[in-house]
């Protein structure tokens, strides 16, 4: 079994935490690019039916306000693994 | 949902009703004389709250738009807005007298309390709906 001196199993600890941070960040992009898919049919929507818009709009808005947590979520266990590790 | 053809009401009622709950936490960490937490906290509120308000504006620029320059617009505006939530959470997380995770609770209040009031309106409609087949 191989086994390293604690500088070394620290450095590949902390380089593995990184890693995993910016593993974590891909989880970001998936909000940005969905609430923008839903901003394009939300234009459609409102073409079509110009008395909807209040009640696209309201439905928008709570949408992209719950669909943007697991954007933060991913933002915090990167920040945790950058910083505490 | 109260007021659903109304978004601006809504967006206010929704606001009321999370600083009425954020009363709990705040008032619980004022107590135990947490203030770091107490800190963290009110910092990641008024940001979740100015960046829920935005949200608002930004919703009805884009409808005004086409519907490829508006998916452009929101998806820019949500990088936008990540990149603040990342400075938000790299204050508190560098800043020893305000407390992270309490900064990050405070990002999600908002939207906790628009899934709370999601599912109470889903729960109260399903008792509605059995109510009405008893009789």
């Amino acid at each position: 079994m191989v086994q390293f001196s604690p500088d070394v199993a620290h450095t590949i600890i902390k380089a593995a935490a990184l890693l995993g941070a910016g593993f974590a960040m891909i989880a970001g992009i998936g909000p940005g690019v969905g609430q923008g898919y839903a901003a394009g049919k939300a234009v459609e929507a409102v073409a079509r039916d110009p008395e909807a818009r209040g009640n696209v709009i309201t439905t928008m808005l709570l949408g992209q306000a719950v669909a943007e947590s697991t954007g933060i979520y991913s933002l915090v266990i990167a920040i945790v693994l950058i910083f505490t590790i | 949902m109260k007021y659903i053809d109304e978004p601006a009401k809504l967006q206010q009622e929704i606001l009321k009703k999370t600083y009425s709950l954020a009363l709990i936490p705040l008032i619980y960490s004022l107590i135990r004389g947490e203030f770091a937490t107490l800190l963290g906290f009110i910092f990641g509120l008024l940001i979740a709250t100015l960046i829920f308000r935005l949200r608002l504006i930004q919703i009805e620029r884009a409808l005004d738009m086409q519907e490829k320059k508006a998916s452009t617009f929101i998806r820019n505006r949500y990088f936008i807005e990540y990149i603040i939530y990342f400075v938000v959470l790299f204050v508190a997380r560098k800043n020893p007298s305000v407390n992270f995770l309490a900064a990050a609770v405070g990002l999600f209040f908002v939207k906790l309390t628009v899934i709370g009031l999601v599912m109470i309106d889903i729960i109260k409609g399903s008792l509605e709906k059995k109510l009405e087949s008893y009789r």
